[in-house]
């Protein structure tokens, strides 16, 4: 990603669309942003993840100018833009509600911008009509927005702007309206827009399948506060906190005591009392408390106990199947009575499945990961 | 259950009825007159020595006919319009009722007035008014501003500029029609002769404008205008400069010298009045000299009531002298009924003033 | 059985229909529709003689023949039209401020405000501006003390005083829907005006009286009827020169029993002043069910 930035890269002596130094903004006591830096390559698609609260919005504000930093720095193509306003700022934002003018055609909409912009009136007709081609709209500047489906709506939104050049383009949750089908499609042709203009995106998400399809990089965020940069892959397999782990993918969490550790290894018992081995990337001191994250599709479901050696094994009861065709999952209980939800390989093994059975579950150590528990607050989703 | 329900009904039942039988026991008398005319006090005697209660609205004679006009003489037991309006209006609109005058205690009432308010509200054959309070109108003048004023047309003297007062109303073109030297009673018959002398008001008025401060149209804003000094002459009646005057010596009614308006207010039925004896009662009540002398304290004016004079306090006495020595008596020029049609011509003058500039 | 239950069931629906209905039909009949038609049955009405009438188109040629009324309409209509957009103007800022700056308690403070004056009637309103305004009044008075002028100014009985008097008391009638309708603007479109370049004139021009424009028209449709309908105002604070087109009509009605005369005007002020509005709409390109709803 960063050699494509490099070879568009015009000016050589700036890598960076946007950059961020220790922007912090508070409102009262609450920190909603605190001590944020982050640095983005030209070009690229960059997510920022986090539960509702978290200040995304707050930062993605700052960025576009409706609110201003109580320290920090802003850097778009290397130059500071804390005194600049958001109606001289070379960034451009799609709103979570789209904010299309409803009393303006699509082309109206489209030339506003462009207007402020001071390009002459004779050329706004091609501009336009270039624009709606690339997000796959043609002919629709004399439609009204009412007019407009959901999917068209968010694709007008994106011309909106994308016709301005803008350096970064800020998307703020504009998927969360749509449904399912429809935000399926949007992910994939947003990242195909963001391509083809080869305009740097910044896209808050609380979502994090949209984060991860689209976004080459992605920063999940927590209380003000990054928590690990990284691209999809890097936060889905070796997320560095709890909170990662636990909010990005699925997983499983228990919360136990440590017993010992050698080198990755950790043995350690959960608080329903059942003895697991976990890979860990810190040392752990022995009896301290940590949360265990394993990922239902790395467990192994079987009907009989598998042949080969597993560092973790259980016999379990299946107690609720949740069918849903290539995702589905089962719910299996120990006999010491931990839950576990596992995914469910849909093979003519398993069709016969149903509450009652007796069937193992296994994973290697490897494929889980433990954390530290945190003192006061519990992961989001743990039990 | 059921017992409490058929309690429910019987008390409304019982209080349906009780509110039917107490409103035809006691009698109302809804009068329609002018403010000061039935004083408090007044009302009450009536009350206590009568059982009948008075209901009073207050009014003024445009509006008195328009009221009685919309409701064809329902409404009100008992009216009290100027007695040029009786019948022209009633001709017109069919209002009134003809008097009983024997119900009407009639040697309490000053003859002459008698007689001449006979002749004047009698229509065909009938007579629908008897006189009650009577005054004029003329100026009123603040003599240390405005003491040149002697008739309506030094109003429009320029160095009252700004300073000067008036109703956009009938009087004004009377009352500037005597001072101009003609004779409007005169020529009532006369539709041509009387258009002549409207026009000749007209041109008066229009040039007197720019004296003018505001046309005044509530009593009430026109002794306001006076008191604070905005206004120094004014063409008004004669009780509100005597109220005036006691509060400020330098005010005062001044009869003008052309001669002050006199009229009379009476007392008429409205044709569908339904407590036509509690208005004999009421008549009669205040046309006692005692009850009337009252009545001229809080109106201003004196009454038609004989002998009410010698209850009437000193002060307004000596105003009343003051005002109109013997020869401004005799000048006095009184209303005459008007007839139906004159109204329409006078208004459109009156429009025309209003809109020039 | 069910055929006749459901039969059964339509008649009590329909029944149910007609009866809540009945209530606006009957008021809509017996309060609107049946006096206008008298109206309009009196207003063809001459006078012949006492107690005759006659069919006759009279009092409305008189209108159009004798320049005063005309001349009286005329000036009604533009110093409503002027009294309209000034308190626009005034009102837009206000409606704004409440509607997208303030927030909470000062938000209700300010609204309720603008409503305080309404608290009392207009008579009294009225009056207190004539205490305020005429020659021995407050502001003449202030002006004095403070050396600002040597004598007593009147500032009473002319057109700027009705007008003051008139935007007075339109005000509310004006914020109301402003506010409404301002308050209904997603704070996101003009947050996207600034974001896409837009200078604050830009965003007020294209994208904040664009959405406001229904609110805009309610308001001034609703302060145009009452301005030119209203009576006290202009009648109290107006000069000795001020017609006003409700005092015409006052006048024919009340002081020169010319009901015939006074209907015709009434009717006619009900025509012109839809027109007058029905042109707004149209040069404003306003449909007015949308600003009404």
């Amino acid at each position: 990603m960063s050699d494509q930035a490099c070879a568009l890269g015009v000016d050589a002596g700036v890598q960076e669309d946007l950059a961020c130094t220790l922007l912090s903004k508070h409102f009262g006591e609450f920190a909603a942003v605190d001590g944020v830096s982050f640095s983005i390559p030209r070009g690229a698609f960059f997510s920022i993840l986090g539960p509702s609260g978290c200040g995304k919005t707050t930062l993605l504000r700052m960025l576009a100018g409706f609110q201003q930093p109580d320290s920090g720095d802003i850097l778009i193509k290397g130059k500071s833009v804390l005194n600049t306003p958001p109606n001289k700022r070379p960034v451009n934002m799609v709103f979570q509600h789209l904010a299309l003018f409803p009393t303006m055609s699509v082309a109206e909409n489209i030339a506003y911008g462009l207007k402020r912009k001071g390009i002459p009136k004779r050329e706004h007709a091609t501009l336009i009509d270039e624009v709606l081609a690339k997000v796959h709209l043609p002919g629709f500047g004399d439609k009204r927005i009412d007019q407009l489906s959901g999917g068209q709506k968010q694709r007008v939104a994106i011309a909106r702007c994308l016709v301005l050049n803008p350096a970064v383009l800020l998307l703020d949750e504009p998927l969360g309206a749509l449904d399912l089908k429809l935000r399926e499609q949007m992910k994939i042709e947003l990242k195909r827009l963001q391509r083809e203009f080869n305009t740097t995106f910044v896209y808050i998400t609380h979502d994090q399948s949209e984060a991860l399809v689209m976004s080459d990089q992605v920063a999940v965020m927590n209380k003000g506060r990054f928590e690990q940069v990284g691209t999809p892959q890097e936060l889905y397999y070796q997320p560095k906190t709890a909170f990662v782990a636990g909010f990005v993918g699925d997983s499983n969490q228990y919360a136990g005591k440590v017993q010992s550790q050698s080198g990755d290894l950790v043995t350690l018992v959960t608080e329903q009392g059942v003895r697991l081995l976990s890979h860990a990337n810190q040392p752990l001191v022995a009896g301290s408390p940590i949360t265990l994250f394993v990922r239902p599709e790395v467990m192994q479901i079987s009907t009989s106990r598998p042949a080969t050696e597993q560092d973790n094994c259980l016999a379990v009861t299946v107690s609720r199947v949740l069918f849903d065709g290539a995702q589905s999952r089962v719910q299996v209980e120990t006999a010491e009575g931990a839950e576990l939800t596992v995914a469910l390989p849909q093979t003519a093994d398993f069709q016969a499945l149903e509450a009652g059975r007796s069937v193992h579950v296994s994973w290697q150590a490897s494929q889980c990961l433990c954390f530290p528990a945190p003192a006061d607050t519990k992961p989001p989703g743990a039990p | 259950m059921k017992f409490l329900r058929q309690f429910k009904v019987l008390t409304l039942v019982t209080a349906v009825t009780a509110t039917f039988s107490m409103s035809a026991q006691a009698e109302t008398l809804r009068l329609l007159t002018w403010g000061g005319y039935a004083p408090q006090d007044v009302v009450e005697q009536f009350e206590k020595e009568t059982g009948i209660e008075v209901k009073i609205t207050l009014s003024n004679n445009e509006d008195m006919i328009s009221k009685l006009r919309a409701t064809r003489g329902a409404g009100f037991d008992l009216a009290q319009p100027s007695q040029d309006r009786i019948v022209s209006a009633h001709a017109d609109f069919n209002i009134y009722k003809p008097m009983d005058l024997s119900k009407i205690d009639t040697a309490k009432i000053i003859p002459s007035m008698l007689a001449a308010t006979k002749k004047n509200t009698e229509f065909e054959g009938e007579v629908y008014g008897v006189p009650h309070v009577w005054g004029t109108s003329g100026l009123i003048v603040n003599r240390e501003a405005a003491g040149t004023v002697k008739d309506y047309t030094d109003l429009c003297d320029d160095s009252l500029s700004g300073s000067v007062s008036y109703r956009l109303k009938r009087p004004t073109l009377i009352g500037f029609a005597f001072a101009l030297g003609e004779d409007p009673f005169a020529a009532y018959g006369d539709t041509e002769k009387y258009q002549a002398i409207l026009n000749k008001v007209e041109e008066k008025l229009v040039s007197c404008k720019s004296n003018v401060k505001a046309y005044w149209s509530g009593g009430d804003a026109l002794l306001n205008l006076m008191r604070s000094g905005e206004v120094s002459a004014a063409m008004a009646w004669d009780a509100g400069g005597w109220k005036l005057n006691s509060e400020n010596p330098d005010i005062t009614f001044v009869a003008p010298a052309s001669g002050a308006l006199g009229w009379i207010d009476t007392f008429v039925l409205p044709r569908k009045t339904k407590a036509e004896d509690a208005a004999y009662k009421w008549i009669n009540f205040v046309m006692q000299p005692e009850v009337a002398a009252r009545i001229t304290e809080s109106a201003g004016n004196f009454t038609a009531s004989k002998g009410s004079d010698d209850f009437v306090n000193d002060t307004l006495k000596a105003q009343f002298k003051q005002s109109f020595p013997e020869a401004d008596l005799d000048n006095i020029n009184w209303y005459p009924p008007v007839p139906a049609g004159l109204e329409v011509m006078e208004g459109k003058v009156l429009d025309r003033v209003k809109a020039a500039n | 059985m069910s055929d006749a239950s459901g039969n059964f069931n339509r008649t009590q629906y329909r029944l149910g229909f007609w009866l809540l209905l009945a209530p606006i039909v009957l008021w809509l009949s017996l309060l609107i529709i049946l006096p206008h038609i008298d109206m309009v049955l009196v207003s063809l009405r001459e006078r012949i003689a006492s107690r005759q009438y006659g069919f006759s188109f009279g009092n409305y040629t008189a209108f159009f023949t004798e320049p005063l009324y005309w001349n009286t309409f005329v000036r009604t209509a533009v110093m409503s039209i002027v009294a309209t957009v000034l308190t626009l103007i005034i009102a837009f800022p206000v409606s704004f401020y409440i509607a997208k700056v303030l927030t909470g308690r000062p938000r209700i403070a300010l609204f309720i405000l603008c409503l305080l004056p309404f608290w009392v009637s207009e008579l009294v309103r009225t009056y207190g501006w004539m205490i305020l305004l005429r020659e021995t009044g407050l502001i003449s008075g202030a002006l004095q003390w403070f050396g600002l002028a040597d004598q007593p100014v009147e500032m009473l009985y002319n057109d700027v005083a009705i007008m003051v008097g008139l935007i007075y008391t339109s005000m509310l009638f004006m914020v109301v829907p402003l506010v409404t309708t301002l308050d209904s603007l997603d704070n996101s479109l003009i947050e996207a005006g600034y974001d896409l370049g837009g200078s604050s004139w830009n965003v007020m021009r294209s994208i904040v009286i664009p959405h406001a424009m229904p609110g805009i028209m309610s308001g001034c449709i609703v302060v145009f009827m009452l301005t030119l309908g209203n009576y006290l105002t202009p009648t109290l604070l107006g000069g000795k020169s001020s017609l006003w087109f409700t005092e015409q009509i006052y006048t024919q009605f009340i002081t020169r029993f010319n009901w015939e005369q006074g209907a015709a005007f009434g009717i006619l002020l009900l025509i012109l002043s839809s027109l007058i509005v029905w042109l707004g709409l149209k040069i404003t390109r306003q449909s007015f069910t949308r600003v009404m709803s």
